[in-house]
């Protein structure tokens, strides 16, 4: 892999995680679950239960 | 090839001497920003590199086949082992917000320099420090919370007190930035409608996310993108509408009002609706400019116009008022040091770290990248003209209510500007007028904007403008429904011990209330701003600065505490020398901000001045009870940290004489089994 690509690959993970997507698919694979609508929702609301509960930086 | 490593290494130190030489000694010159580039990214690298690594290596002991707590405690969703690339970019995305931006653009009141050192050598030697023993000492400790660590390392007390002073700060912060959104609006409609546009998007994007793409953040957010471009181009259509135009032409106090309206709905409705994808939004927004205004300086390489040190220095600046030290060390917390740093590095990141050297880029790397961010903005300000600076920043209070009183007392000072040069300059970029614009985001967005448009035409300067505008409220906004619900919880959790039912979550007439309460304190001091003659900067900023360095000062007192513990005195110095600035900057100001005799610094002066002028109207009385409530603010809030101080020093006077406990809460060394392909 060129270090470009590689370079890409990172940013993309990068966005990923902060877009919550890494988290959603852990989540799936940490209970066996395949994804739907409903699942999404019940991940997201903990998920953001927890993310919201602490202090954003200023 | 050792040979070749320390050339290498000894010609990036040479490079960061000369140019951090450079900067400070040429005089009578213009100097151009790439010295700054330069200056601050050798120190950056040459600190990381040697300082980084000894602390890491010869304090911290890191250790690589120690399992961190996201291998022990993995569960799929706190605790995961991530990688150190992904977990860098997580972690610089949660300590970035306005305040690396916002500090030094008003600290350049006193030229390039100060600020400019303070941000590099503080980001090197305390910031980078601060958050890095933090994460160290809650990766060890499997992630618990500052206050958790300063509960179990100092006492009772300490624990309580940085709930405490973390609750005031949001209050202080949250009114502070919802002050600079506020200047950057009034009677801007192509500003506000694009920001009011930025919430029915957000809600679109909300319902997207939940019901017809679920679980496509990326491309919902790329989606909100393209339609907040939109809404810029919209904000023009508005701004030259005869009949849009006076619609979205607001006053600050309604502007405040909006603001406040908005916090408490946020802070309300259903996270998804509003507030999750807002932050998504901003984030990618956020990183994004960030990247962008980095390549803009480093392709059109522009040169400062501020000095390297102006009049102001004598502590008259028309910004704020006192002089150098102490409040430039105050108005630039976040890019040197930043207590809320403390929170990040034992909230979430800590949780995540795969393996113990990770700490190192994740922990350090980030502040300095931070820094950077902040000698980016440094960079952003000085390329103005200085008296175009002075004019936008400067409050009518302080230089005279027109556009012609305010261009003569600003040439008197030195910096020629004229009424007419403001006056194509506003409509240059859309706007009315940019006098009086305090909050330094509107001279932020100058800047940014002089630089973008010279990579892409002039003729684009009111969109990039427009656009710089959109990406400071977008973030503030969702700093501002995010604190307000941080406050709402921690308000819940406290009065939950009085009133059962109002820790609910789920309650309410609870939710309602404490929303409520959160609002009202922090739009009280909103509202103060706006109405305070002097721009309402010259006081919250300071607070907000002050109230900052005293919480990192806890974290710097727990980080000293936990070195004692494990090496007595010999290393202690790495947390307590910039605990021992940041105490004497911090009280020094806060002593000045209550006591000085000059009513433009002191608190107290300022509401005697007033009382001493009669004619007590109500609206008098209002600014004599702010100055008093400020005054108290700050007292409360150094002595709340005076106690901690305190109660720290009983401990570390115990650890050396050998009478207190110096037992380390560490969680006990397992084996990790961590493989390199897993990350």
């Amino acid at each position: 892999m060129t270090p470009l690509r590689r370079f890409a690959r990172v940013i993309l993970a990068i966005l990923r995680e902060l877009a919550d997507e890494n988290a959603y698919r852990r989540h799936l694979s940490a209970h066996g679950r395949t994804h739907s609508g409903a699942e999404w929702r019940r991940f997201s609301e903990e998920r953001l239960r927890a993310k919201y509960a602490r202090a954003k930086c200023c | 090839m050792k040979l070749l490593s320390h050339l290498l290494w000894g010609a990036i130190a040479i490079t960061a001497g000369v140019c951090l030489g450079g900067i400070a000694l040429i005089r009578g010159e213009h100097i151009n920003s790439i010295w700054l580039v330069l200056a601050a990214a050798c120190t950056y690298i040459t600190g990381y590199r040697f300082y980084g690594r000894f602390v890491a290596a010869r304090v911290m002991a890191l250790d690589d086949r120690r399992a961190t707590p996201a291998e022990r405690l993995r569960n799929g969703h706190d605790f995961e082992p991530t990688n150190k690339w992904i977990l860098l970019g997580h972690h610089f995305a949660a300590i970035a917000g306005p305040g690396p931006l916002v500090g030094p653009v008003l600290a350049a009141q006193f030229g390039y320099l100060p600020g400019t050192l303070w941000i590099v050598i503080g980001a090197v030697l305390g910031g980078a420090v601060q958050d890095f023993v933090i994460l160290f000492a809650s990766m060890r400790r499997d992630g618990k919370s500052l206050g958790k660590m300063a509960r179990e390392e100092i006492g009772k007390v300490g624990g309580f007190i940085a709930l405490v002073t973390v609750l005031i700060i949001m209050v202080i912060l949250l009114a502070v930035v919802g002050l600079v959104v506020v200047n950057a609006l009034k009677g801007s409609p192509w500003g506000t409608f694009t920001i009011g546009a930025t919430m029915p998007v957000a809600l679109f994007m909300g319902l997207y996310l939940r019901y017809w793409r679920p679980g496509k953040v990326l491309e919902c957010s790329a989606i909100g993108f393209v339609l907040v471009l939109a809404s810029i181009f919209g904000g023009k259509m508005v701004a030259e509408s005869a009949s849009l135009a006076p619609v979205f032409t607001l006053s600050a106090i309604a502007l405040a009002l909006g603001i406040i309206v908005y916090g408490f709905l946020a802070s309300a409705l259903p996270v998804w609706m509003l507030l999750a994808p807002r932050d998504y939004l901003s984030t990618f927004v956020k990183l994004g400019v960030v990247f962008m205004l980095a390549i803009g300086i480093l392709f059109v390489r522009p040169e400062l116009q501020l000095p390297a040190f102006t009049r102001f220095v004598d502590g008259t600046g028309p910004i704020f008022a006192g002089k150098i030290f102490p409040f430039c060390f105050i108005t630039i917390a976040c890019g040197a040091v930043s207590g809320f740093h403390s929170l990040i590095s034992s909230g979430t990141t800590p949780k995540m770290i795969a393996k113990e050297w990770h700490a190192v880029p994740v922990g350090y790397g980030s502040m300095l990248m931070e820094s950077f961010v902040a000698i980016m903005a440094m960079i952003a300000a000085c390329v103005l003209q200085p008296g175009v600076y002075f004019a936008v920043n400067s409050p009518a209070g302080v230089v005279g209510a027109t556009p012609a009183a305010a261009a003569a007392t600003i040439s008197n000072w030195g910096f020629p500007v004229t009424a007419a040069t403001m006056a194509q300059l506003a409509r240059d970029v859309g706007e009315s007028t940019l006098f009086f614009r305090t909050g330094g985001a509107p001279s932020l967005a100058l800047g940014m904007a002089h630089i973008f448009a010279r990579t892409g035409g002039g003729a684009v300067i009111g969109f990039w403008y427009h656009f710089a505008i959109m990406f400071e409220a977008l973030f503030i906004l969702t700093i501002i429904d995010a604190g307000t619900r941080v406050g709402r919880f921690m308000l819940q959790d406290l009065l939950s011990h009085v009133a059962p039912p109002l820790g609910r979550m789920t309650w309410m007439p609870g939710v309602i209330l404490t929303s409520g309460m959160v609002v009202a304190a922090w739009g009280y001091f909103l509202i103060q701003g706006v109405r305070d003659p002097l721009g309402g900067i010259n006081s919250l900023w300071p607070l907000f600065g002050i109230s900052n360095q005293l919480l990192a000062t806890i974290a710097l007192s727990v980080a000293t505490t936990i070195l004692l513990k494990m090496h007595g005195a010999r290393y202690a110095w790495i947390t307590f020398t910039p605990l021992a600035w940041l105490v004497t900057v911090t009280f020094t100001a806060g002593w000045q901000k209550i006591f000085s005799p000059l009513p433009a610094i002191g608190f107290l002066a300022q509401a005697d001045k007033l009382a001493a002028a009669g004619a007590a109207s109500a609206a008098t009385q209002t600014l004599i009870f702010n100055a008093r409530l400020d005054a108290g603010v700050c007292g409360v809030l150094m002595a709340l940290v005076a106690i901690v101080l305190v109660d720290s020093a009983r401990v570390w006077v115990g650890i050396l004489r050998g009478t207190a406990d110096t037992h380390i809460c560490e969680a006990p060394f397992v084996p990790s089994r961590l493989q390199a392909e897993e990350l």
